[in-house]
């Protein structure tokens, strides 16, 4: 791929994997943050007056999925998007957050009406300074944790990025107008699919690779079609998600905020369908903790939720059968 | 300016091949070849033929072929723009379509100059309609069992042999055969790719009764076919690199408008079950999810056709991806089909004529889907690509 910069995104890839090695080295989220951000990971998407490299979100895509492939454990999505939205309103925020000084999180379920209330879904939220919360008009705020913004240690699907409730009683903090919490909606919708896809590849590269090695019936499982046919099917759905994340970013894309949307939500089934079957392909040997598949189911069913992939869906229903997609094919041919 | 407002500024300027396209295909459509609407009978192949060399003259078809066998020498991501209108507009499949996508290309790719300036005006124009004599009786998916034997002889290549399944054959001139010049055991070698003029003595061509009623595709059987010298495409060794070729071509960039073709059919179903309040419930309280799942796997099947696009522009070749968007759609569309029929088969007696004509299109939809996961390789033939050519696992036989 062509750009205006000197980099292209898969310039980032190699680097990616070798920081995300690193990082599953490392012994804390605080740790793995400052070794992301040594790397200049977190501040891709941050200007480049806020200690970030002000790229297109097309570079973050091999950054993310190197990061759901090696199962890294930190809220680079949110950090990279979070010191994105502050730049240009609140650099020195988005300088923070882009060297990793200040750890953040997103509560991407509940939302605030008025200055207290309860939120969820904010991963590794016990080791951030700060989570972002929605509210209700649109808006969102990042709040400080502590006194008035209690973290709650809560039942989670996902092992590597926990989830915790936060029970606020005092919002206050820096704010996100609701056009840039539109934006950095969207925006979630690719880099969560970037994630997903990461974590979907991992599992079939496991798959295939257990299915040419374990021996049954005297013969390599992937002698078997039955076995073929389940990696090939599990490498369509991978390659769909790659070129509907290529396509949702494209200059060419007609309908990119229609993209996104599918985009997201088609990897969630997709890529979660992917982790099942790999396990289905290890027998036993997939069921045991030490396998880390599940790692990745419970991976990117807890990013569909976090990024409303069922109520999305609805929206898509909604869209339909109003008659707007009609009515924005006319919009377009006028 | 955000980041993403610069992406959107990027985008396309309205006066794409696209919107001209769009434009006269809104004002020249005949009402009686649109599928949105009820037709008291089906469009002769004269009407439909006549139709498609309008098509060529308005610039919509053979847009990236040369200009010197009348093409418009536009790019890819042009004919993908007209492909994207083609595909919104309800109009018939082309009639000739193995010529314009299949023949055409291939002619281009490694025809002589003569039967550039022969075939490929005549292509466009509508002259020549074209068939594809691969499959046999015994060499369906294993197509490199083909024993359709082509002898050189100092008249020229005897062709004899028997194909089946070759769509449209009965109503072509030309014949895009493949066929060998040793023995079976030969395989994917000395196998030779030929033009062949279905009115030579010798051809002979009964059609078969498909489970959409029609009588698309045939049998063609050769007896001691004489085929000159001069009809013989590329070399003889060339003939198995140029049929997966145009497998992969079939595979990939054939019908590229499907997606939007898809979407079509997708929105008439919904907008004429709008148009009544007992449709308009029953898919409201019903289907709503279902037909969003639809819309979303439309979505995803356009990011491979455009990134397959991409691709091809930055010079790549299609080879064993074009197997990704074949699987994809035709099991999508076919999910559809059935989704799409039973909606239909729920509508309440006394329909109005968009009620009526939506569900002979979607009943119609479901039978001719049954194919898709057949033609152009079967799906299982597309899962063993995949498995072997593109994930490249190793196993024993
Ligand atoms: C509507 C339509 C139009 C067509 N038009 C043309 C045309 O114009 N020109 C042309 O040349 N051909 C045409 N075909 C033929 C088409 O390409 C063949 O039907 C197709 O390749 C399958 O071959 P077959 O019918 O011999 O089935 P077979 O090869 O006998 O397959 C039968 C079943 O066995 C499965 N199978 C076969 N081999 C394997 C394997 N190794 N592993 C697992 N499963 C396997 C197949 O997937 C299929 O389900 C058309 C077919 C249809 C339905």
């Amino acid at each position: 791929m062509t750009t205006e910069y000197d980099l292209s995104p898969e310039d980032f890839a190699d680097t990616a994997k070798a920081v995300v090695n690193a990082c599953a080295e490392a012994g804390t989220t605080a740790d793995r943050i400052a070794l992301l951000a040594d790397a200049g990971l977190t501040g891709i998407l941050a200007g480049d007056s806020c200690g970030g490299m002000g790229l297109p979100v097309d570079f973050a895509v091999p950054v993310l999925h190197a990061a759901g492939a090696g199962m890294l454990a930190a809220p680079l999505l949110e950090t990279m998007l979070l010191a994105r939205a502050f730049s240009g309103t609140q650099d020195d925020l988005a300088t923070a957050i882009a060297i990793g000084h200040t750890k953040v999180t997103i509560a991407w379920n509940g939302e605030l009406d008025g200055a207290a209330g309860t939120v969820d879904r904010a991963p590794l939220a016990e080791d951030c300074d700060a989570v972002l919360v929605f509210r209700r008009d649109g808006s969102a705020i990042l709040v400080t944790l502590g006194a008035g913004a209690e973290v709650m240690a809560e039942d989670t699907l996902d092992l590597e990025r926990p989830e915790a409730r936060v029970v606020i009683t005092a919002a206050e903090g820096p704010e996100l107008s609701a056009e840039t919490v539109t934006e950095l909606q969207r925006i979630a919708q690719i880099l969560r699919s970037a994630l997903i896809l990461g974590a979907a590849e991992d599992s079939l590269e496991r798959a295939c690779e257990y299915a040419q090695d374990r021996r049954q019936f005297g013969k390599t499982l992937v002698s078997y079609q039955a076995i073929q046919h389940h990696l090939a099917r599990q490498c369509l759905a991978v390659e769909t998600i790659r070129n509907s994340i290529a396509r949702s970013l494209s200059p060419h894309c007609e309908m990119p905020v229609d993209a996104a949307r599918a985009t997201f939500i088609g990897a969630t089934g997709l890529g979660a369908k992917t982790a099942e079957t790999a396990i289905q392909i290890f027998g036993g040997m997939g069921y045991t903790w030490d396998v880390p598949l599940h790692r990745h189911l419970r991976f990117v069913r807890t990013l569909a939720a976090q990024g409303k992939a069922a109520e999305l869906l609805d929206s898509v229903a909604q869209q339909l059968l109003s008659g707007d997609n009609i009515k924005k094919e006319l919009q377009r041919a006028s | 300016m955000t980041q993403t407002a610069a992406v959107a500024s990027e985008r396309p300027s309205l006066e794409t091949a696209g919107d001209t396209a769009r434009a006269w295909l809104d004002a020249n459509l005949p009402q009686g070849l649109r599928e949105d609407i009820l037709q008291e009978r089906e469009p002769t192949f004269a009407e439909l033929s006549e139709w498609e060399s309008k098509l060529h003259k308005a610039g919509i078809i053979g847009a990236t072929w040369p200009t010197q066998y009348g093409g418009g020498d536009l790019g890819l991501r042009a004919h993908l723009d007209i492909s994207r209108e083609i595909g919104r507009t309800p109009m018939p499949e082309s009639v000739n379509s193995i010529g314009k996508e299949l023949a055409g290309p291939i002619i281009l790719a490694v025809g002589n100059e003569r039967q550039k300036a022969e075939y490929l005006p005549a292509i466009l124009e509508m002259r020549n309609i074209w068939c594809q004599g691969f499959s046999e009786p015994n060499a369906g998916s294993d197509l490199a069992g083909l024993r359709t034997k082509a002898e050189k002889t100092d008249d020229g290549w005897v062709i004899n042999g028997q194909k089946i399944w070759t769509s449209g054959a009965s109503k072509s001139s030309h014949c895009l055969l493949l066929a060998r010049t040793g023995s079976v055991e030969d395989r994917h070698r000395g196998l030779v790719l030929f033009a062949v003029d279905t009115s030579l003595p010798g051809v002979d061509i009964r059609e078969i009764k498909s489970i959409d009623g029609a009588r698309h595709f045939c049998e063609v059987f050769f007896n001691d076919v004489v085929v000159p010298e001069a009809d013989m495409l590329g070399s003889p060794d060339q003939g198995w690199a140029a049929a997966t070729r145009v497998l992969s071509i079939e595979r990939a960039t054939n019908r590229m408008h499907r997606a939007w073709r898809f979407e079509n059919q997708l929105q008439h179903l919904v907008s004429a079950c709008a148009e009544n309040p007992a449709t308009r419930r029953l898919v409201e309280h019903d289907y709503a999810r279902p037909l969003a799942e639809v819309a979303v796997n439309i979505e995803l099947l356009k990011g491979h056709v455009e990134t397959l696009v991409g691709s091809l522009i930055d010079g790549n070749e299609i080879g064993p991806r074009g197997s990704l968007p074949k699987m994809f759609w035709s099991e999508a569309h076919q999910d559809f089909s059935k989704l799409a029929l039973d909606i239909v088969s729920r509508f309440p007696p006394d329909l109005s004529d968009p009620l009526r004509a939506v569900k002979r299109r979607m009943e119609d939809i479901y039978i001719k889907a049954r194919a898709e996961t057949i033609y152009a390789g079967t799906t299982e033939i597309q899962l063993g690509i995949i498995a072997k050519r593109i994930l490249k696992l190793n196993w024993e036989r």
